[in-house]
């Protein structure tokens, strides 16, 4: 996994809203014309955009990247006719050959933006108690653990965790049989009564990022 | 129908549902539809005052390319930015060899390579009262050619009525009109109103209803050489076809639409359309501009500065940095979310309030113009099935081939559904739908394209949707400029996805800049 320390990415974020200081960040990456195409739906530097429903990818770990995209190119996710943003990430992800997913990983991996905005209001307490059996695989902090497969919570948006576990509790993402760790997480979700534990967890985890 | 109880307002609702168009016009004047009629604002700009001379215009389809070429000529040093490969926007024409750049399914246009044949996937008609566009085809001459948007011998086709077969629109209309005249006849004939009408005027109804629905001598409707004859008419005695059947053709859906298509002035004949493809407008006011228009430059940050407008981009794989006075930027709303700006947080909200609206098209290539010999000479043919209409070229009568619009739907869910599908499938399951139509139609085609909006690359949707809420919250504050930035483009309209909403929205912008220009210089003058 990709150590990315946190000043990094506080630096990183700050310099984003400066012009001069993005146009002097060498470090910010300028994709190859083939992984504009990320950047059309995700927004610069990978920030997420809500309006498209296309979530924030910057500072994701590479291997949960890759996997995602394989996913994605296999049918596995973004096929199911209840996932609409899926359906929309489907062809991207099909047109790629796994030289290709490679590349726009390395692409993704280097991409900075601000973290993203709360924007889901849930009961934290509630959330805390639901998170308990989240933690055993995504950690106590929503870090992640790649040995077991489970990526870090704390950089994507929170309206984006919503729509996920809706999909993996309605088996609209986690569903095919040959994905193994999405089934895994299909079957987590089902502690997630309602909606309302949704968001109460999503807000819970959205508290990591301010630790 | 019992006409024994007709209110003088339930006759004037009939007339108006038989006329249609002095209602739908009277209706759409009162809802302000046609606001901005009058000649074309002059715009006198004032050249390079105190308020800076550098501009950076961001999209290079009809509203940027307006800005450019006016601001150009008042003596300002323009860059215009356009993240795609190339110049238009949704002005586009496709000719053979030419980039379809879907997200997911790029590809090149098949069409032969031949100037006729060629298809508009983007705005493809031209009204009379769009004046803006209008008077930039004229200075710019950009020649125009008159687009047969109605053909009489075209076809209404809806699967559960009429059997199923196609309907000649000249019957329809000639049998709904005879049909609706007869009753109108009826109805003033035995007096059967309110308040009666003078004897003058009975006469004058009387002559009115037979005229409209080509009655016979007694008012009755017995079918008329409007819908066309079943035999001859030239050398031998011409025979009416015989009437539809009046209960089936109410029961049939195709007058919910049938009447507005014709007389809405939108749609309204003669419409217009560019000689050689619509692209030719955008490419006319490309060449009358001298300034760079970079292409694949992909806009990373816009950041208002005290004096202007900073605006970060790639290109070529570099970074770059255009420090301008003032931003003219038609970037679709819905990516200003995802791009870094330092703009308040009310206008940020307005671009994630004003959703993409979606459209989609098909255009086949036919190995023979097999219309033609249906006595289809442009015009549209409406079907209930997905695909909506076909569209027969009013370009390129009776050569060997011709491009052919196949499906063309309106809104995210209609277009969803084709968007879904393989571009090959898409073309398939049109040729099935046109097999329903036209005997043959699908071992017709050639080659075809088709074009999602909704999954262009640097476009993800196609116009607006202003819903009344963000209308009243939004509108005027994204109209107006914040700092020196205007957005622009059909978006900022309320004529979105017409060229004619892109180029009053630029002239919107250029005269509210001129008046800020105007001011700064005096204020300065003064100092």
């Amino acid at each position: 996994m990709r150590v990315i320390h946190g000043t990094t990415i506080i630096a990183a974020a700050m310099l984003l809203f400066a012009s001069s200081a993005l146009l002097a960040d060498d470090e910010l990456p300028i994709p190859a014309d083939a992984y504009v195409y990320c950047t059309v739906c995700h927004g610069v530097q990978l920030m997420g955009n809500s309006v498209i429903r296309a979530p924030r990818l910057s500072e994701m770990e590479d291997w949960y990247v890759e996997r995602q995209l394989q996913a994605f190119k296999k049918g596995w996710r973004g096929t199911h006719d209840a996932d609409l943003a899926g359906i929309e990430m489907q062809p991207m992800a099909a047109a790629l050959s796994n030289e290709q997913i490679a590349e726009a990983t390395a692409f993704v991996v280097k991409t900075r933006s601000d973290l993203p905005m709360d924007t889901v209001r849930g009961g934290i307490s509630r959330g805390r108690h639901h998170y308990t059996t989240c933690a055993a695989c995504h950690g106590d902090d929503g870090q992640g653990n790649e040995t077991l497969g489970s990526p870090a919570l704390t950089n994507v948006n929170d309206w984006y965790l919503i729509t996920q576990l809706r999909n993996f509790k309605n088996g609209s993402r986690g569903a095919h049989p040959d994905d193994a760790y999405g089934n895994q997480m299909r079957a987590a979700a089902q502690i997630l009564a309602d909606d309302e534990a949704i968001s109460d967890v999503v807000s819970y985890i959205a508290t990591f990022k301010n630790n | 129908m019992d006409t024994s109880n007709l209110s003088r307002r339930r006759f004037l609702e009939l007339v108006g549902a038989a006329g249609g168009s002095t209602a739908i016009y009277q209706t759409s004047r009162a809802m302000g539809l046609l606001q901005d009629t009058g000649p074309v604002a002059k715009l006198d700009l004032q050249g390079v005052g105190a308020a800076g001379k550098k501009i950076a215009v961001l999209g290079a389809g009809i509203a940027g390319l307006t800005v450019a070429y006016e601001l150009e000529r008042a003596g300002y040093e323009v860059t215009v930015l356009e993240a795609s490969h190339r110049i238009g926007g949704r002005n586009m024409t496709l000719r053979h060899g030419d980039l379809i750049d879907e997200m997911g399914h790029n590809r090149v246009c098949n069409f032969d390579d031949d100037p006729d044949l060629y298809f508009n996937p983007g705005p493809a008609r031209i009204p009379g009262h769009h004046k803006r566009i209008l008077h930039y085809c004229k200075k710019l001459g950009i020649e125009l050619q008159v687009k047969a948007n109605f053909a009489r011998h075209a076809y209404t086709h809806e699967s559960g009525h009429f059997g199923g077969n196609p309907v000649r629109k000249s019957e329809y209309f000639a049998d709904a009109q005879g049909f609706m005249s007869e009753l109108l006849y009826k109805a003033v004939d035995k007096n059967r109103f309110d308040e009666p009408l003078s004897v003058e005027d009975r006469e004058r109804m009387l002559l009115f209803a037979k005229r409209i629905g080509d009655l016979q001598p007694d008012g009755t409707y017995h079918g008329t050489a409007r819908a066309g004859y079943e035999s001859g008419g030239f050398i031998k005695p011409g025979t009416h076809k015989k009437t539809m059947d009046f209960s089936a053709l109410l029961q049939s859906r195709h007058w919910e639409s049938a009447f507005d298509n014709i007389h809405n002035p939108e749609w309204a004949e003669p419409l217009m359309e560019a000689v050689g493809g619509m692209d030719n407008i955008s490419r006319g006011l490309a060449r009358n501009v001298k300034s760079p228009i970079l292409t694949n430059a992909q806009v990373q940050s816009i950041q208002n500065t005290e004096t202007g407008v900073d605006v970060v981009y790639n290109h070529n794989g570099e970074r770059k940095k255009l420090s301008a006075d003032w931003c003219f930027n038609s970037i679709p709303t819905q990516f200003m979310v995802g791009i870094p700006n330092n703009f308040p947080k009310d206008y940020n909200e307005g671009f994630a309030r004003v959703r993409p609206d979606n459209f989609f098209k098909i255009g086949l290539q036919m190995k023979e113009r097999f219309w033609e010999r249906e006595g289809i000479y442009g015009g549209i043919t409406h079907t209930d099935q997905k695909i909506n209409q076909i569209w027969y070229p009013s370009h390129g009568i009776h050569k060997q081939k011709g491009v052919v619009l196949s499906a063309y739907t309106f809104g995210a869910e209609q277009s969803a559904f084709f968007e879904r599908m393989s571009p090959e499938d898409r073309i398939r399951y049109a040729g099935a739908c046109g097999d329903k139509i036209h005997a043959g139609y699908s071992s017709y085609i050639e080659a075809g394209v088709s074009v999602p909006w909704g999954r262009m690359n640097h476009m993800m949707g196609c116009g607006v949707i202003w819903t009344p809420e963000a209308i009243e919250k939004y509108y005027k504050r994204m109209r107006a400029p914040e700092g020196r930035h205007y957005m622009i483009g059909d978006q900022i309209s309320y004529h979105p996805t017409w060229q004619e909403g892109a180029f009053a929205s630029a002239e919107y912008a250029l005269l509210d800049f001129d008046k800020h220009v105007r001011a700064e210089t005096a204020v300065s003058r003064k100092g």
